[in-house]
């Protein structure tokens, strides 16, 4: 083992960060398993009694019942359950839909994430790149520019993504009708590969993407003028300000180094921004996971409430190793190690 | 000699984010000499690393000049403008050796790159590889091996770091290098072979002139030509190393010679413990000679007056020495 | 009181303190001396447009919008301090503990940290929040906070190791004070300013969670709170209908609340982060 990472310092690096990613989605998984389970008394009579609240006939009900009881398996002692979990997970068994009985859960899912991908990771990236440079240039030129800055971004970070989904959606789809208020597309269209519906597919695209674009901006343009600030005060860019390399030069460096931290920062927001971004799905009824998990929860859908946490995790853990991966190659110390001439 | 840099009657202020001056230097007057080691000792926050950054005519907010002389080569520092003064003097007439060397390299740049963007920043017209022959011949002869130029600076030990900066502080042969406090992070035989390339640096007169700041006064015997004692914010004593060492005039300096150093676990600076007490407060600093409060030689007129300026071939700023032959105020 | 001092000096921490006291006032006093209707009565129609007596309006159940805001501030404030309080006590002292005890126990609770800090949050306050059938404002403040804490304990635990090696720690080592004494008198005095940023993060965070919960039908039971204001907004088509003052008022508060509070962490980061001081 040890030989085949001397040298090689980047396998090291990712073998390292695979293995971590390895623990978090079991972990992810265990707790996809085992949070169901702490509702007292047996969870399928509690989801279906919920359920037999609204009007269900009873026939429905006992199917229901024993699909559940399968699913759950909740005859068998608690290892083997868990067993039966995480190898229908493996295979991409999710269970069977309640509120769209009897559809699989997976084929759900699998017709809305196409949506949230397409418009969380342009809107994340896009916001990402611009809260950088805003970030970068405030750092730089500091003065008025950078407190107008510092506090717009703050304010922009502030306003819960919903929120500015709710106000953008009020002013901009009904109060002027410059955009339509929700749906991915017109009901006039059907999802395929043509001009029409893309190019009315963007039209429902555009509020969506504008409220998670500049919400992002703000968090991410503070994080990027904080590094910058702590790097321009740092001792080699006074060192090499007294060995008279140019300004240019300097800023280079500054804007390189404090743009490392902030890839890790983008695996971060993939994260921790994901609820929000969740719920301004539902806001628009943009028809992504986001509103199907709002569509779940209303109708007590338990497998596909858990079916869509399971992907979302998964969604983010992948992103999150993406981003690791490449900031293996875009941080040169990475690939250097530490052998070297000491 | 000609002097390489001059300061005359400098004050140098500290502004604080809360919008107060703290003066940091106050009144002092001191040439570098071409040729010469000019060494300068005081306790921590005496001022002496301001001066050096006056020196080193790389003054910038939040400190600031108030009032003085600043002089290169005879012709006024404070008039250059912004580009002639990186190009023609950053690195090439005055260059420095910062403090803490630990960290003033770029963490994701390799030794190689630094040195080729020092030196294409002051000869546009030289080829990347010629910028790199010329730093492995330099290394080469200061016995460094060449093979640092490929590291990033976490590849390489401590006492590595400061030599690889001491040679790129010097690839332009700067008349002036001035080095603050290059040993205090280093073991002792790190430190040893700093001097030493110092020292060597000089006899192959790539550079002319040190300016050497330091807290132990002990170190400036060994390179030293000529030691300058700071004490809040002033020049107490200037002479030649032996005068100064052997036979102080000022009680400050005397005691700085004769005072014990003392490790102290985590301290950043050691403590000075042959003489009690601690320097004043900058803010409201004694009216008579600051050092009077702590000062065993003190009498009542120490309260009272600010000092003379004594010259009798040395200079020390002490009513002490008032009625010595050739004795006057500055 | 020299602290105070200081943190009167940042204009941001001023302003924001300023903007959180009015809107705590608000939550508190309002429900005594603004309004003598109960947050569920119903005090007319269906999106009823604001009157003399309803001054924001109805909402979708026929409730005055202007005391529900009063209430629902409350209740995410409340919401916002339990999770606030149980995230910074978790997060404290696992942060501290793994930066105090160097070595495997380090090496684990990190680690553990760290795998919880991959798994987005939402994921699991979801689960916990559908597991938890009976939520009151504290106990969805205590989800929340149990979900919240690993950011904190990452942080602390940075400062902690900074701290251990400094020199008053050395000391009191050396005279033999006791490991559980040298955290709670040399290590945790020394990052009170820390915590409590840390906390407003929290806080900040909390709020926020909390109205992301209520959006998706996940809120406290039986108490109105800004989220849950939003989700019925939301379910009853205000927003095409046009209804502003059933969803503004919400937005405003939550908006300004969350505002407040991150320019209070801003300006005591200028204050106790001095590397962010802009010297240039």
């Amino acid at each position: 083992m040890v030989r085949l990472f001397r040298n090689r310092p980047y396998l090291l690096y990712l073998t390292r960060k695979a293995f971590w990613y390895l623990v978090a989605f079991v972990a992810a998984v265990a707790l996809n398993f085992f949070l169901p389970r702490l509702i007292p008394g047996n969870p399928v009579s509690v989801i279906v009694g919920q359920m037999s609240a609204g009007a269900v006939e009873s026939a429905t009900l006992e199917r229901l019942y024993a699909t559940f009881m399968r699913d759950f398996g909740l005859d068998r002692p608690l290892p083997v359950q868990f067993w039966t979990y995480l190898t229908g997970v493996l295979q991409g068994d999710l269970g069977t839909s309640f509120m769209l009985y009897p559809a699989k859960v997976w084929d759900v899912i699998r017709q809305a994430l196409p949506w949230t991908v397409a418009l969380q990771v342009p809107a994340i990236l896009v916001g990402w790149i611009l809260g950088n440079v805003l970030g970068a240039l405030a750092a730089y030129k500091g003065g008025a520019f950078d407190r107008v800055a510092f506090t717009g971004s703050l304010m922009l970070s502030s306003i819960p993504y919903f929120c500015l989904a709710i106000i953008f959606m009020y002013l901009f789809a009904v109060h002027w009708p410059l955009f339509p208020a929700s749906g991915g597309y017109s009901s006039g269209y059907f999802p395929e590969w043509s001009w029409g519906f893309f190019l009315d597919a963007l039209h429902h695209y555009a509020l969506p993407f504008l409220t998670l674009v500049l919400v992002a901006i703000g968090g991410q343009a503070i994080g990027m003028r904080e590094m910058a600030i702590y790097e321009l005060n740092t001792d080699y860019v006074n060192y090499a300000r007294k060995l008279g390399v140019r300004d240019r030069r300097v800023v280079r460096y500054v804007f390189r180094n404090a743009m490392l931290p902030q890839i890790t920062g983008l695996a971060i927001s993939f994260g921790t921004l994901i609820g929000g971004a969740l719920v301004t799905e539902a806001v628009f009824s943009y028809p992504g996971l986001g509103s199907l998990l709002f569509t779940a929860i209303r109708q007590v859908d338990y497998p596909m409430i858990q079916g869509i946490t399971l992907i979302i995790t998964l969604t983010v853990l992948l992103a999150n190793f993406l981003v690791d991966i490449a900031y293996g190659f875009i941080d040169p110390r990475i690939r250097a190690g530490q052998a070297g001439g000491r | 000699m000609p002097n390489v840099v001059e300061v005359e009657g400098l004050e140098a202020y500290y502004r604080t984010p809360a919008g107060d001056d703290l003066k940091a230097v106050d009144g002092v007057s001191l040439a570098v000499r071409e040729g010469e080691v000019l060494g300068i000792a005081g306790e921590s926050g005496c001022g002496k690393t301001t001066l050096a950054q006056v020196l080193g005519l790389t003054v910038r907010k939040p400190l600031y000049i108030r009032s003085g002389k600043v002089l290169l080569e005879g012709r006024n520092a404070l008039a250059l403008d912004r580009e002639t003064m990186r190009r023609e003097v950053r690195g090439k007439t005055i260059s420095a050796v910062p403090q803490g060397a630990m960290n003033s390299l770029n963490p994701t740049l390799r030794v190689r790159n630094l040195v080729i963007d020092v030196l294409r920043d002051h000869h546009p017209r030289i080829r990347r590889r010629e910028a790199v022959e010329r730093a492995r011949e330099r290394l080469d002869l200061l016995g460094l091996p060449p093979r640092v130029l490929d590291a990033y600076p976490h590849q390489l030990s401590g006492g590595m770091k400061q030599r690889v900066i001491m040679v790129v502080s010097t690839l332009l042969d700067p008349v002036l290098l001035i080095v603050d406090e290059p040993t205090s992070a280093l073991d002792v035989t790190s430190q040893k072979v700093a001097i030493k390339l110092l020292v060597d640096l000089l006899a192959r007169r790539i550079i002319r002139s040190i300016v050497f700041i330091t807290h132990e006064l002990p170190l400036l015997r060994h390179v030293a030509d000529r030691i300058a004692i700071m004490y809040a914010g002033r020049v107490v004593e200037v002479g030649a190393m032996e005068d100064v060492v052997f036979r102080p005039r000022h009680p400050y300096a005397a005691g700085l010679v004769g005072s014990v150093l003392v490790p102290e676990p985590g301290m950043k600076e050691r403590t000075v413990t042959g003489i009690p007490g601690r320097p004043p407060d900058m803010r409201r600093p004694p009216v008579g000679c600051r050092f009077a409060p702590r000062c065993p030689r003190r009498f009542d007129r120490c309260d009272r007056d600010p000092p003379p300026f004594v010259v009798d071939g040395r200079k020390a700023w002490c009513w002490l020495h008032r009625d010595a032959p050739h004795g006057g105020r500055p | 009181m020299e602290i105070i001092r200081i943190l009167l000096r940042s204009k941001r921490f001023v302003l924001g303190f300023g903007i959180l006291a009015a809107v705590l006032a608000f939550a508190l006093l309002g429900p005594r001396f603004l309004t003598d209707v109960a947050p569920f009565q119903r005090v007319g129609g269906l999106y009823d447009a604001p009157s003399r007596d309803t001054p924001l309006g109805t909402d979708n159940f026929g409730r005055d919008v202007f005391t529900q805001l009063m209430f629902g501030t409350r209740t995410s404030l409340h919401i916002g301090l339990v999770a606030g309080f149980v995230a910074t006590l978790i997060g404290v002292t696992i942060g501290t503990l793994a930066g105090y005890v160097s070595g495997m126990v380090e090496e684990a609770l990190m680690g553990f940290t760290n795998v919880l800090i991959t798994i987005p949050p939402i994921v699991v306050l979801i689960l916990l929040s559908v597991a938890v059938d009976a939520r009151t404002a504290t106990t969805m403040g205590v989800i929340i906070g149990v979900t919240a804490w690993p950011w904190t304990a990452r942080a602390v635990r940075a400062q902690t190791s900074s701290l251990r090696t400094r020199e008053h720690v050395d000391i009191a080592r050396i005279s033999g004070v006791g490991s559980l004494e040298m955290m709670l008198v040399e290590i945790l005095p020394y990052m009170f300013s820390y915590i409590f940023m840390a906390f407003i993060l929290q806080l900040t965070g909390a709020i926020l969670a909390e109205a992301t919960l209520s959006m998706l039908g996940l809120g406290p039971f039986q108490t109105v709170s800004l989220g849950t204001m939003l989700h019925w907004s939301l379910m009853w088509e205000s927003v095409r209908i046009g209804a502003w003052w059933a969803f503004v008022p919400a937005t405003v508060f939550l908006s300004i609340t969350t505002f407040s509070l991150i320019l209070m962490n801003a300006g005591m980061d200028e204050i106790f982060n001095p590397t962010l001081r802009h010297t240039r």
